[in-house]
Order: C-alpha cells, then structure tokens, then sequence
C-alpha cells in the first residue's frame, strides 16, 4: 500500500519530498511519515530495534561517515506485511533444465560453472565412477569400477574402485581400514559380513563366487552388523 | 603547504615521486591535493583499475589518464559466474580496445574479468600496441583459439598468456595449432596459463616454445597434455616456478620413473595444480618436491581420495595455498593443521555437489582443526554440509586475522546440526572477532539478527554475499546502515525488499554495485531509485517480459544496480529495464 502510495505522487511533490540536497532529515519527516506511517499497534512492537525512530537509525551514520541521505527515511519498521501474510517469503528461483542441476536452485551451492564442467567433465569422461543413485557403471571402458559401500550404523557411504583389488581379502582389508575411523571391527565379538547386489538387484553373500564373477556383477557392497 | 610544495618543486621532481605510489586509493588521494598535483598525477598513471566497465567511459579514462600502459577491466557482476546473469547481458571490450587502440598506443597490459572478447578485438589488440606484454583474460568469453592464433602471432614481446577459467571456443580440428603461430625467434614468454582449452594443443609447438623461452616461470597446461609428455617438458624447462599438470589416468612404471626423475630437476617449482583424474600412484612422483610447495591446487583431483591427499600434505610443510576436493575429509585437514604451520588459505569444494546424501566425512570439525593449527590461516572458501555455532566461535575465536571468510553450507538454510538454533550467532561472532574481515559469505539458517551483528562489527567488510537468509526489510537495512566501508553487496532469495533498498538509497552511491535476485523489490521502487538517484543505473534484469505488464508490486527478477559517471549504457539486450524509458513516461 505505501508503495503505491509512493509512485501515485505527483512529480513535482515527490520532488519535493525527495530533495536529496536537503541533508535535514526532519524536513522530510512530513512526506516520509505519510508514506511509510504504520498503525499504532505496530508501533508497539517489542522488537527494540523497531522501536529506534528514523534519527536514531541514521544518527550512527552521522558521525565519521559522510551523511548519507536516505531516499525514504527509514521508519525503523521492517516490512511487517510480507512477514505476517508470509508471501513474499517464499522465494522466486527458476528451476533449472540443466541435467546436472536438476530440481536443484539455480547457481546454488555457487560453484564457478567452469569448475562445475570440470568435475562433470571428468564423470562422464571416467564412466566407471558412480552415479548419483550408487550403482556402478561400466560403460567408457576406463580401468576403474567405483560402488558405494554403505556400512550399517555408519551415516556416511564411501566409494572404492573395486579395480584395485584383486582378491576378498585385498577388499576386506581396506574396507576394515576405511571404514576402522568411525566403528571398531571386532570390537566387543562384533563382527561384519559383507555383501553385494548384484545385477539382478538381490543381495547375496560376498565371498560365495569366485573374485572375477563377483566383479562382473556387483552393483553396490554393504557391510552387515551380526549381533554380538 | 599549497605554496611550498606548487613552487619549490619542478614537476619533474613531483613525477618522480608520485611514481614510487602504486596503491590506487593511494594515487586518487594524491590527486584532490591540489590542481597541480591532479594534473601531474593524471599525466603519470600508467595503471588503471576500472572495477565496472560501465561506470565510466573509455573517453571520460583517457581524457583523464592521457598515457595508460595497464588496463583493468572488470564486466559482469560476481553472480555470474554461478550462471545467475542471463546469456548476452554485456560487459563487451570492444569500446575499450577501440580507444585505447587510438589513445594507448604504448599500452602493455590488459587484464579482464568476466568481460566479453572476439576474435576481431584480440586480433586487434595484437596489432595496436608496439610493445604488448600481458594479457589476461579471466572468466571471460566470445573468443576461439583463432583470435589467440593473432596474439601468439603478432606480439613479439609478449611476456604472460594466461586465460584462467575463460570459455574459449575450438574452432576446428586444427584449433590446436594456435601454439605454432608464436614465431621461431620469440623467446620472451614468461607465463602461459592455457588450462582452461578443451581442445587437443599441438605438442611439438608446446615443445618447441617451451624450450626457446628461458625466462618461463609459470606454465599451466591443459588436461589434455598427457603426463608422460609433461617430463619431456620439464627438462626443457627446469626454471619453472609454478606448473599446472594435465591428465594421468593410466600408471605406467616408465611414465612414473621418467617423471619422478623430471621432477627432482625442477629445483625451484613452488606451485602444483592440474591432476586431472590423476591415478593415486602417481602421486609419489612429487613427493621429493613437496617440501618446496607453497600453493597445491588439487580441485580437479577428483581421482585422489582421502588417504593418497593425507600422505600428500602432510609432506608439504611449507604450503600457503591450498585448493582441494572434500575428500580430504576432516582427517586430512587434522593433518594439514598439524603439519602445514606456514598456511594462508584454504580452499574446500564439494566433490558432489548436487548428491543428497554426503559422500565424504567433511564437517565443520576440520575448518576447527585448521583454524587451532594454522595460525597464519586469514583466507577461507569451505563447502560442508553441518556446522554449528559453537564452531564457528571457536574458528573466530582461532583466527581473528581472517580477512576473507566465505562459508558455504549446502543446503540452504541449514539450522545448527546440534542446536537447531540459527548460525546468526556463529556468524556474529566472526565479524566480532575477525576486525579486518572484508569478505565474508553467509550461509545456513540466518534471520535479521545475524545482520545487526554484521552492521554493527563488520567496519571493514567490502563484499558481502547472502543467500537464502533474513527475515524483513530490517536486515539489509541493518548492512546498508551499518558497513561503512561495503563495496559490494550481492544477495539472492532474501526477503528484503523496496524499504530497506529506498530508505538507504543514496549509501548505493558509496558502493561499487548492489545485486539482488529473487529478492521482495517491486519494479516500482527500482524506477522510484533509478528517477532519484541520477548516478546510479538501476537495471532490472527480467526474462518473463516487460515489467510493466505486470502490477508495480511484482517483484523483479533481478535487480543490478551500480554507480557510474557515464550515464546509461548503450548495449542493453532486450531483458534489461532501466529508468529511461520509464522517466520520459512518467516525467512528460
């Protein structure tokens, strides 16, 4: 409303009003408050901030700083209305088309869309690595077979090459070791099994087939708490 | 004063001296002395820093500065690089070059960021200036490997090349052959930053310029030299001081003993980048000049994982400058803090930016262990996906000397993971405690408060980034008010609006530029700001259309708004609204 208020002015009132060259604040006050004035129950607010009249909020600037004059004084009331009905709150940002960012907000997290080509880049270039859904791609015939491992009772899944090892024992080993930071194996007659999914989607038992069989077909390795 | 230093001094003497003043603010204050002093000041800049292509003119700079030899030019505002500014908005060089072609005929170095270059203007910079040196192109776009072609050709004293993160366009298969157009007798390259070409470069042409320019310190290859080529290269070059690798996928033990050979010759190399998707074993290669390494660039290391980075680092004590992926997880910083003491900046990405769920163990614990561990630590970018406010104390608490401090917590508004409180006071603390902050990014769950804090401590701050944070119109007023020395604010999905932006109208004047996108200013209040304040461009940026086909209290998409002394620009695409056309509708 204040708003409207503000541009239905005539020009030369508005002028008037906004003569920039006037530093007294005072002399505005008359425009100022008319177009900015709140009910009295607003004015009663608690908020100690609110409550600071336009010389106090503009007193600081005086000292030190040049004087800077506002185009509207300030009346020391944030905008009441758009908190109160909660419309403007929500925010207005495009959805962008771009695969990567999908149902993401556009340019957020802000990472340099340079930078966002390069590490797009080198995951398509890759192949082998990991999608975003945690199965393992072996299409771009890279020397690299990257799954997810989820441990259970551990937030965070990890990534491995599965290329690197030639063996269950290679495997496990560096699982005990990547996953040694956050859980104790062992620890209390606690022990792990590890699985996998295969391509079927079932999960079975690591270990049960031999090394090269298992390559070809895992998916994603879960490692299984057995009750101490 | 006047009189003594007018008369006694011969302006020569006064030149002279003016010429050990290099700061800009420096010179700018020396020239309101008097008319003397303005006058032989204007006469002897020979380095221009002009932050907005458009707040001033290239005819209002060389009226003023007759005899420029270096020339800064910044065009598109910081949000573009996160792609919020709309393909064709401007920042075009071309008026530039064109006077300074005229003007400048001794102009030697031209660096820019994120402006707009084609082929025809690169081609002309190479055959205007007699004696070129430096060209530095930094986000910057509408050029191709042809009009870099013109510049190897025709600037026979060119010392630095260096093409940062620009888009360069390959033109053709043969977009590679740029390199072979320096000619058989030049030999004064000093720098060569060509990391950012997609295209193959011609190798025996890299080979051969490498190798008949002694001076080379800075050498920044493309991922598309491949390692085993990168020794070969290091033996013609062991002077280099800064290297930037390209790609090594593949471990072949010769590659790996011919390279670990090359570079234990390379007695004076401080600096490593590049390492795209580097294979781990690798790695070892650069250990014997780890404890030489001042900057490490590893962000498009996406191949080396927590452990390979830990044996890294922790070799290389001398480091300053460390650019990495979030795979070095709160245990590699543990071990960067307690073994790199001499450390100055640290910067952490997200490897997976756009996955739901975190994929590395990084939190805020490791930004802790650097702040306690690095005591020379002042410049920090860290994405991480919790924090808390008790952190972010304790990092204040740590580091009172940061200077830039940009935080990125990725989902937006991310509570404090042990409070479920806002970070307001986190945050407040840092501008608290941090008295020389001048950059500062604010992320997580904010509301008004948290800008009361930076109004009331962050004196020195000059660039300030807010996303989805505050809850009314106080806030930004609070930061308008507040910081005395703000140059450049930039906010997007914030619910401030036309009271706090009007009320504070003339602090715009003060500052080198405002951005607001998804934000709650009315197309009204931004023609009311343009109408009043003369030496401000207001510019509504809004793909939907004209913003007066719809009501006055709709907010604009996105709002730039910067100060100028050369009135509206003339390269306005469609999506661009300004007060003119408006003005001689509402003044007639």
């Amino acid at each position: 409303m204040e708003l409207q208020l503000a541009l239905a002015l005539p020009v030369h009132n508005s002028v008037q009003g906004f003569d920039l060259n006037d530093g007294d604040i005072e002399s505005k006050e008359p425009v100022a408050s008319r177009l900015w004035s709140y009910g009295g129950s607003l004015e009663s607010k608690k908020c100690l901030k609110n409550k600071r009249s336009s010389e106090e909020a503009f007193g600081k600037m005086g000292g030190g700083v040049p004087q800077i004059s506002p185009l509207m004084v300030w009346s020391g009331q944030p905008n009441e209305e758009d908190d109160r009905k909660g419309q403007n709150r929500k925010t207005s940002s495009i959805v962008n088309k771009n695969e990567v960012e999908e149902n993401h907000v556009v340019g957020w997290p802000p990472i340099k869309s340079w930078m966002k080509k390069q590490l797009h880049q080198q995951q398509q270039h890759l192949g082998g690595r990991v999608k975003n859904d945690g199965v393992a791609e072996r299409s771009g015939g890279r020397n690299s077979l990257y799954v997810k491992v989820k441990m259970e009772g551990v937030a965070i899944a990890r990534k491995i090459d599965l290329r690197l090892f030639h063996s269950y024992q290679a495997l496990t080993n560096t699982l005990i070791s990547m996953f040694d930071k956050e859980q104790k194996f062992d620890k209390n007659g606690v022990c792990y099994t590890l699985t996998y999914q295969d391509k079927e989607g079932d999960w079975l038992l690591a270990g049960d087939v031999p090394w090269q069989t298992f390559i070809e077909s895992v998916q994603r390795l879960g490692i299984l708490r057995n009750g101490g | 004063m006047k009189m003594m230093m007018g008369s006694s001094f011969p302006e020569e003497v006064l030149e002279h001296v003016f010429s050990f003043i290099e700061r800009d603010k420096d010179r700018n204050a020396i020239s309101t002395v008097c008319q003397s002093w303005y006058e032989i000041e204007r006469w002897s800049r020979r380095r221009v820093f002009v932050g907005n292509c458009y707040a001033v003119s290239p005819a209002i700079l060389i009226k003023r500065f007759p005899d420029v030899r270096c020339l800064e030019l910044k065009g598109k505002p910081h949000f573009a690089d996160f792609n919020l500014v709309p393909e064709g908005w401007g920042a075009y060089v071309a008026p530039w070059i064109a006077a300074a072609s005229s003007a400048y005929p001794w102009l030697e170095e031209i660096r820019l960021k994120r402006m707009v270059i084609s082929d025809d203007t690169l081609e002309l910079i190479s055959k205007s200036f007699k004696n070129f040196k430096v060209l530095v192109l930094s986000s910057c776009e509408g050029f191709s490997t042809e009009g870099l072609a013109a510049i190897a050709a025709n600037c026979r004293n060119l010392r630095e090349l260096d093409l940062r993160e620009s888009e360069v366009e390959d033109l053709n298969q043969s977009s590679g052959h740029w390199l072979s157009h320096f000619p058989d007798n030049y030999t004064s390259l000093v720098s060569l930053n060509i990391a950012c070409l997609n295209s193959e470069v011609n190798f025996t042409a890299l080979e051969r310029l490498v190798g008949r320019c002694p001076n080379l310190r800075n050498l920044r290859l493309n991922r598309a030299v491949p390692l085993d080529k990168l020794a070969i290269l290091l033996r013609r070059a062991p002077q280099l001081v800064e290297l930037g690798t390209g790609e090594a996928s593949d471990l072949r033990p010769d590659v790996f003993s011919n390279l670990l050979g090359a570079f234990s010759g390379c007695k004076e190399l401080k600096s490593l980048s590049g390492f795209w998707e580097v294979a781990p074993g690798y790695l070892p290669g650069v250990y014997p000049i780890c404890p030489r390494l001042t900057s490490l660039n590893l962000s498009y290391a996406t191949t080396i994982q927590s452990s390979d980075l830990i044996k890294l680092v922790s070799q290389c004590q001398n480091l300053q400058k460390l650019w990495v992926l979030d795979y070095i997880e709160d245990l590699g910083l543990e071990v960067l803090a307690a073994s790199c003491k001499d450390l100055r900046e640290l910067r952490v990405f997200p490897s997976e930016p756009y996955g739901v769920e975190p994929n590395v163990l990084l939190t805020e614990q490791g930004l802790v262990s650097v702040s306690e561990g690095c005591p020379k630590l002042h410049s920090v970018l860290y994405f991480c996906r919790q924090m808390s406010n008790d952190a972010l104390r304790t990092i204040a608490r740590n580091r009172p000397n940061m200077t830039r401090f940009r935080l990125c917590i990725i989902e937006p508004r991310t509570p404090d993971y042990r409070t479920l409180q806002s970070l307001d006071g986190g945050f407040g603390a840092i501008v608290e405690h941090c008295k020389d902050l001048r950059r500062l990014s604010l992320s997580g769950l904010l509301t008004d408060r948290v800008f009361e804090y930076i109004g009331t401590y962050g004196k020195k701050l000059e660039m300030l980034s807010v996303a989805f944070a505050g809850d009314s119109d106080l806030g930004l007023h609070h930061v308008l008010s507040g910081c005395e020395n703000l140059r450049k604010l930039e906010i997007r999905d914030c619910p401030f609006g036309d009271k706090a932006l009007l009320a504070n109208a003339a602090k715009l004047e003060t500052m080198r530029s405002l951005w607001m996108s998804s934000c709650s200013v009315s197309f009204g209040a931004c023609k009311l700001l343009g109408q009043k304040m003369p030496m401000l461009n207001v510019e509504v940026i809004d793909e939907r259309g004209p913003p007066d086909s719809r009501p006055e209290s709709c907010p604009v998409e996105k709002l730039y708004v910067y100060r100028t002394v050369s009135g509206p620009r003339f390269d306005m695409p469609g999506f661009v609204w300004t007060k003119d056309e408006d003005s001689a509708l509402g003044l007639s």
